[in-house]
């Protein structure tokens, strides 16, 4: 107790000073969130060394001194795996490091040299920077905490489009079957609740992100427990509200209505109230190209997701008041990753595409006054660019390995600036291949504009 | 003349008229008009967009910018004087040689290579006026480097460095080209040549600003002859303009220099009034700092921040690069430093 109220304090007096900032990074599962934060830990190890940070002024006016990982302030929390995700980049053939199946916490420690001398600051200063990983189906739990039981179960089923719906047409048509009013049986709704699993699953590997509870697609130790027994109810989507209230206990309505309560107070809520309230920075990252591949009703599904996913967030200026009690984020990046899957000059495309996507809570940013910046990154740059001469035409193209581990060189196609109609995804469609990370030679990860995203999250407090 | 007659002139009143109660009326402008169908295939063109400039617009443009004058009358004075005279004394020189009078001979030569001498010096301000314009040109076109793409932006880094009278292996620009990404776009490119190429340019033209501004405030502060000290000062500012050109690859001839004056002093007038009303504040103060100098100090003062500001303000209107908008030297940073070294000469005294 006393130690953990030293730490507050502590945490407390390095916030009033703002030598610490806590970076979210957010992003659906495969979006690159462990890359992009093995990149970050990695580049700020090499900074002022081997890293190329140009596009970052404090690093390319030599500034930037180096960064340690320090120990973590919650030690209940296992340590964000770095090495692990190293030996997998240095592996032979290299890999992407393991999704992330846990939380993970990790603390570094910049200094750099401050840009001005004055009488009351020293030689170097330090900054402190808490980095939070975590899986990214766990993410999509939040905006839950907004719904009850009958508001969620008419919410997920009404908005599906076509696609959807035919993956979750087979638990579709066994829930239908299910009264409301009638007892409920254990079995019979475990039965159905694994199929309700079964089908998110399927949905994901089809390229949905939209899907609840994300516990079910990555259940860690709650695997067959009765709190990840229930599921939305088709019956209730014309159902009448004060009926349903006076149902009893045992009835199958009220039991899944208190296994999704006991859902939201036990699970998503500590894991928001632990881990997600206070930020004050964040970087939304987003897999545009695998969006594109997937198609317009998958892109759209995204697009709301990431619309839902970002209320749970606190925007707003920052004063000391609200720094110390109610952080707040008053800056966001919003990222293209996977941008070495494209050629150099698609970037600017890629990034007009992301704000098409992210569009609904841009305004809300920009009405609560929050500068967003939104660019395309790749935090380990898999591919090299080039140019083709081909048939008398230069063209660019890309060199690298795919996940097969073949050696191609391949212009992969071009990124649309707006979103094309539907039909040209069964005439054409997209298809952008993925690579695996090129073997290291020593030094920092090479990396696409993770400087300037680096500069733009936390160059300010390297003055 | 008859049909005059009948037409009476325009402004004159109109008769009186008639009219019947069922002649129809022309339908005045409150009655809204109606429905027209067009053609879906009929040319249009979206509103927004912008209608194609005619030419008679573009004529019109160029008639009311700003009147350029072109000297013909000088030029062509200029022009035939050379041409004529050095056509005359060649024509005259074989004569003279054979004639055996070798005065008019040499007379001959010495116009001959006086009239080479002032061809040459004019050809060389001609070409000096150019790079002027091919300098402000490079201006407005690295103005536009955050929309151009990588390989525009990459192309006018090379024009830069030409400029600049950068070598391939010149360390900066090699440090440029390690820096550089193929996926970097203009904004980014613009950081790095500002960082890489320009940014050792501009310390240079601090320090020398700063350098040039103290020691005039202190000659003058020191000087018993005023009137001389002002020729000096304008000899000295002049240098130093000259100096901060050649810093950003830039050569100034005599009618470039002068343009280049007018320009600058334009702008301190005008531009330079704006800022000066906006940090009065602190212009004030080194007004009070100056009245605790001694006179003499305090004449130096203003004359030494006259030529950081005339220093500055040239360094503003030729570095490539524009300014960002806090990028930009102030006066306050060489104020206190003009300060200092007053001081420490008054206690010296």
């Amino acid at each position: 107790m006393r130690q953990s109220l030293t730490r507050e304090l502590t945490n407390l007096i390095e916030r009033g000073r703002d030598r610490q900032l806590r970076l979210a990074v957010t992003g659906l599962s495969r979006s690159g969130k462990t890359a992009f934060l093995t990149s970050l830990v990695n580049q700020l190890r090499h900074a002022g060394l081997e890293a190329r940070l140009d596009l970052m002024p404090a690093a390319r006016e030599g500034r930037l001194l180096g960064a340690r990982r320090v120990s973590q302030p919650d030690l209940g929390v296992p340590r964000f795996p770095y090495d692990q995700a190293m030996a997998a980049l240095d592996a032979e053939p290299p890999r992407w490091p393991e999704p992330t199946r846990g939380i993970s916490e990790l603390r570094l420690s910049i200094r750099y040299r401050p840009a001005r001398r004055g009488l009351l600051r020293a030689d170097t200063a330090e900054l402190n920077l808490d980095l939070f990983d975590y899986p990214g189906e766990w993410l999509l739990d939040l905006p839950l905490l907004g719904h009850d039981y009958l508001s969620w179960s008419r919410a997920m089923l009404a908005g599906a489009g076509e696609q959807r719906r035919a993956l979750l047409a087979e638990w579709e048509r066994v829930a239908a079957g299910l009264d409301p009013a009638a007892e409920a049986n254990e079995a019979e709704l475990a039965e159905v609740a694994a199929l309700y699993a079964h089908s998110l699953q399927a949905a994901r590997e089809a390229g949905f992100a939209n899907l609840q509870p994300g516990r079910f697609l990555l259940p860690g130790d709650l695997e067959g427990a009765p709190v990840l027994q229930f599921f939305p109810l088709p019956a209730l989507a014309d159902a009448d509200d004060s009926a349903l209230a006076k149902l009893p206990p045992e009835s199958v309505y009220a039991t899944l209505a208190a296994r999704f309560r006991h859902y939201q107070q036990h699970i998503v809520r500590p894991f928001y109230r632990d881990h997600f309230r206070r930020f004050d920075r964040q970087i939304v990252l987003v897999d545009v190209l695998g969006a594109l591949n997937a198609g317009p009703e998958r892109f759209e599904d995204l697009s709301q997701a990431l619309a839902t996913l970002m209320q749970s967030f606190d925007y707003g200026k920052r004063s000391l008041l609200s720094r110390l009690f109610s952080p707040r984020i008053d800056r966001l990046a919003i990222a293209a990753t996977k941008a070495d899957h494209v050629t150099p000059e698609q970037h600017a495309n890629l990034t007009t595409l992301l704000e098409a996507l992210l569009a609904e809570p841009l305004q809300d940013l920009r009405y609560a006054n929050v500068p967003v910046k939104a660019l395309s990154l790749a935090a380990i740059r898999a591919t090299e660019a080039h140019e083709v001469s081909h048939r008398n035409e230069r063209s660019p193209a890309l060199r690298g390995t795919t996940l097969a581990g073949e050696e191609v060189l391949v212009f992969p196609g071009e990124v649309p600036a707006k979103l094309p109609e539907p039909g040209f995804w069964a005439r054409q469609g997209f298809d952008f291949r993925a690579f695996r990370p090129a073997p290291r030679e020593g030094g920092a990860l090479p990396h696409i504009r993770l400087d300037a995203a680096l500069d733009w999250l936390i160059g300010d407090k390297l003055q | 003349m008859s049909d005059r007659r009948h037409e009476p002139p325009e402004d004159d009143p109109r008769p009186a008229r008639r009219f019947t109660l069922d002649e129809p009326a022309t339908p005045g402008p409150e009655i809204p008009r109606p429905r027209l169908d067009f053609d879906s295939h009929l040319p249009s063109r979206p509103l927004e967009e912008e209608a194609p400039v005619s030419r008679a617009e573009r004529d019109l443009e160029a008639s009311l910018g700003r009147p350029r004058k072109r000297r013909w009358g000088l030029l062509t004075l200029l022009g035939g004087g050379i041409v004529l005279g050095s056509v005359e004394l060649a024509l005259r020189l074989p004569e003279a040689l054979l004639g055996g009078d070798w005065l008019s001979g040499g007379w001959h030569l010495l116009g001959l290579g006086a009239i080479a001498l002032g061809a040459g010096a004019l050809l060389r301000e001609a070409w000096r006026l150019r790079r002027l314009k091919r300098h402000d040109a490079l201006r407005s076109r690295l103005a536009r480097l955050p929309e151009a793409d990588a390989a525009e932006a990459l192309s006018l880094a090379k024009v830069l460095k030409q400029q600049l009278g950068l070598d391939d292996d010149h360390p900066h620009w090699q440090a440029f080209l390690a820096a550089r990404e193929p996926h970097h776009g203009g904004a980014e490119i613009q950081q790095l040549l500002a960082h890489h190429l320009l940014a050792p340019r501009d310390r240079q033209a601090r320090r020398l600003i700063s350098r040039m501004s103290g020691e005039t405030a202190v000659m003058v502060a020191v000087s018993p002859l005023t009137l001389v000290d002002m020729f000096l000062v304008a000899w000295r500012n002049l240098a130093m303009i000259d100096r901060l050109c050649r810093l950003y690859g830039l050569e100034l001839g005599y009618a470039s220099r002068l343009r280049l004056l007018r320009n600058v002093l334009y702008n301190m007038a005008f531009a330079g009034a704006t800022e000066m009303a906006s940090d009065a504040g602190v212009e004030l103060l080194s007004l009070n700092l100056a009245g605790r100098l001694s006179a003499r100090a305090g004449q130096g003062m203003g004359v030494g921040l006259l030529t950081a500001r005339l220093g500055l303000r040239t360094q503003r209107l030729t570095r490539p690069l524009v300014f960002g908008e806090s990028e930009a030297p102030r006066m306050a940073d060489l104020r206190s430093e003009l300060w200092q070294q007053l001081r420490r000469l008054e206690k010296q005294e």
